[in-house]
């Protein structure tokens, strides 16, 4: 197949310049031989071409290199991992689903939701043990809470999760000192707010090249600039703020209270609970040691590991859904029994079905390759892709399939909806 | 204080159509079922939990070790109430299918006879079996007093004596007892201020609760370093009979769910008469 695939492209390419070589219009100009040559090297240069192709496909093999050959291929979480999850479904049923309503309405996280998170120490597993936390950070293990705590409702677990995104964020990228001092206040009894603001309010802006501008002043740097879809915007103790210093993206730490700093909400179409909104940076000045990390901070690392989680979050908000439909398809009756009987609404729950279970692999292959200390960054693109068009495409099948229900209150549905689309303009809100 | 809380663990409600009958009727089988904690149990431990902590201040005051009597694999059970905040657990090699209330019963005593703890708090039930027998005939073995279907305890002497208040159909009960005791426990246990330790601010409210408490991520991750004693009956002397025995077991005809309307008290009548047949 392939070797049909290079000789067709060869072949079209030749016939092209053989017709040119041979017609009546160059030998009038006296070009024959000029045009015969280059016939020559075009046929020359073609097997170059599908020699270096042969040899990419060689390369490229789809097959994943073994990292622990005497186990078995197995998708199948650690038991911690496991016993975390079974909690966490305990959390997202009798917690987050009944408490969704409330936080989309208020436009803030229920108390009692954060106060379960703290109980919880979602933050404090990342921790090191040093400093009194779990001291296991793996984005493998953030990945699956985030579709747990997802599947609850996607606007309360950012509500959640959006600390641990800070935490991980020091754990990966700070310097020990950085580690050692921002670290444990998020092991406390009580929720510690703190968001990471790393979008931009201008549209088509690109993550990795903000346009907010830290320079040098002093010792220290002086941050300007607007940040916008800030978790936690109310009330955030500090944000990490990324900014473009000289040729780099970097990342500072920001007191919400230091001059210069307004923080408003400002809420969107979805996640609404997770307290949205946007910080505006005048001439914030913040000290040498408010960047984060050393010489060999990763900004793409940070970036991908944001795509990560967030797209784990919109899988389990899917899964949500699938498990909403389902039930409403098979119970709701129309022409004398169950509209799922029907085909087009079969074909629509087997489609979503089919395009979660594509996310949710992508996204754990990223997160477990991630967690295994191997490079993650096309598996994360492949991840974020899918993510991002699927994730908008279950939203509106599920409200589609509740027909004129989908479009009320009274079904959770449109909430999930409107979730859902984040995942697709989102970046940067919880990292993995 | 402390305490004994046995556990079981039982075919996850979430799962329970695929609970099947074996081919020769002799056993419910339990292969590729998902498992979890009875939730009498986790109830039992909830209350075991309130009683050896300040509640307010978030820490430890007493023992809580676990016990379980199942196969090997029953140890993720007991890792699940470790992780909650129990101390140890004690894990007692048995195949479910060879056992009945009263070796349970039996097996807890020799248990308790071991370790002397102020108190057994277990859940009434279990919600597979629904026998409702063991605590009551572990009492009996003991010689202990009972306090079964508590929906609240209090004691302000470390769990020497306790004020129970019980929950039975014709009302409620309030006896007080003194330990050691075996306690039984109802789902009303759960109620933000149904357990009183004399150390817990007597104030405190627990949040109101489908279940017992969530486990930390970092409860879950020490509960890996939590010790389980795994022991065997005839290691800790104790050789139970069996005394019950299943004779058949068949699933529960199908129910066809349909619904007739009918027009007239007569035609229900004559219904009930000529189609349901149960007049």
């Amino acid at each position: 197949m392939r070797d049909k695939v290079i000789r067709q492209a060869m072949d079209t390419g030749l016939r092209t310049l053989t017709r040119v070589a041979t017609s009546e219009w160059v030998e009038e100009r006296g070009l024959r031989e000029p045009a015969q040559r280059l016939v020559q090297a075009g046929a020359r240069t073609g097997v170059v071409a599908a020699g270096k192709l042969v040899e990419a496909v060689k390369k490229r093999s789809p097959a994943p290199k073994a990292r622990a050959p005497q186990t078995p291929f197995d998708l199948s979480p650690t038991e911690d991992q496991q016993m975390i999850l079974d909690m966490l479904k305990r959390v997202s049923n009798d917690l987050l689903l009944p408490m969704a309503e409330e936080g989309d309405e208020s436009c803030l996280p229920p108390e009692d939701v954060l106060a379960v998170g703290a109980d919880l120490g979602l933050a404090t597993a990342a921790i090191p043990e040093a400093l009194g936390g779990g001291g296991d950070r793996s984005p493998m293990t953030t990945a699956l809470v985030a579709e747990a705590l997802g599947r609850g409702d996607m606007g309360l677990a950012l509500a959640l999760l959006a600390p641990v995104g800070v935490v991980n964020t020091i754990v990966d990228q700070g310097t020990e000192e950085q580690r050692n001092t921002w670290l444990p206040p998020f092991n406390a009894e009580t929720f510690t707010p703190a968001a990471l603001a790393l979008m931009e309010s201008a549209p088509l802006s690109n993550p990795a090249l903000p346009l907010t501008r830290a320079r040098k002043k002093g010792s220290g740097y002086v941050l300007k600039g607007q940040k916008s879809a800030v978790p936690l915007i109310s009330t955030a103790r500090f944000f990490l703020v990324a900014a473009k210093l000289d040729d780099t993206t970097r990342l500072f730490r920001v007191e919400r209270d230091a001059a210069g700093v307004t923080a408003e909400a400002a809420p969107l179409m979805g996640l609404r609970s997770a307290d949205m909104g946007n910080l505006s940076l005048h001439e914030v000045s913040v000290e040498a040691g408010a960047l984060l990390g050393g010489d060999k901070y990763d900004h793409a690392r940070v970036l991908d590991l944001c795509r990560v989680a967030l797209c784990a979050l919109g899988v389990g908000q899917c899964q949500a859904v699938l498990d909403y439909v389902k039930e409403y398809v098979n119970d709701r009756e129309a022409f004398g029994e169950p509209i799922s009987h029907r085909q087009s609404v079969a074909f629509m729950v087997a489609d979503m079905a089919i395009e979660i279970e594509g996310m949710r692999l992508l996204t754990w292959r990223a997160a477990s390759r991630a967690a295994a200390g191997l490079d993650f960054a096309e598996q994360t693109y492949l991840a974020r892709l899918l993510c991002a068009e699927k994730a908008m495409k279950v939203g509106t099948d599920g409200v589609q399939l509740l027909g004129g229900h989908g479009y009320i209150k009274d079904h959770p549905v449109e909430r999930w909806y409107r979730h859902l689309r984040a995942v697709g303009v989102l970046e940067g809100a919880l990292s993995a | 204080m402390k305490i004994l809380v046995p556990i079981k663990r039982v075919a996850d409600p979430d799962n329970a159509n695929k609970v099947k009958v074996s081919g020769d009727g002799t056993q419910v089988t339990s292969e590729g079922l998902e498992w979890k904690m009875n939730p009498f149990d986790e109830w039992s431990l909830e209350a075991a939990l309130r009683l050896t902590e300040d509640g307010a201040k978030k820490t430890r005051t007493g023992e809580v070790v676990l016990v379980t009597i199942g196969p090997k694999d029953a140890a993720q059970t007991v890792r699940t109430g470790l992780s909650m905040g129990a101390e140890r657990g004690i894990l007692v090699e048995a195949n479910d299918q060879e056992l009945d209330s009263n070796m349970v019963a039996q097996i807890l005593k020799a248990i308790v006879d071991k370790e002397k703890p102020d108190l057994v708090v277990m859940g009434k039930q279990t919600v597979d079996g629904d026998s409702n027998v063991a605590g009551t005939v572990l009492a009996e073995l003991l010689g202990w007093p009972l306090a079964n279907y508590a929906m609240s305890l209090a004691t302000d002497d470390d769990g020497k004596t306790l004020t129970v208040k019980r929950e039975l159909d014709t009302g409620v009960s309030t006896i007080k007892v003194t330990g050691p005791a075996v306690i039984t426990t109802s789902d009303r246990i759960l109620k933000p201020e149904s357990v009183k330790n004399g150390v817990t601010p007597a104030d405190f409210k627990y949040p109101e609760a489908e279940g017992g408490r969530y486990a930390s991520l970092k409860g879950i991750m020490a509960a890996k370093k939590k010790p389980i004693d795994e022991v065997t009956a005839a290691s800790l002397g104790a050789t139970p009979q069996k005394t019950l025995s299943y004779l058949k077991f068949e699933l529960p005809a199908a129910r066809s769910g349909q619904t007739t309307f009918v027009e007239s008290v007569e035609e229900l009548v004559q219904k009930l008469k000529s189609d349901a047949k149960v007049l």
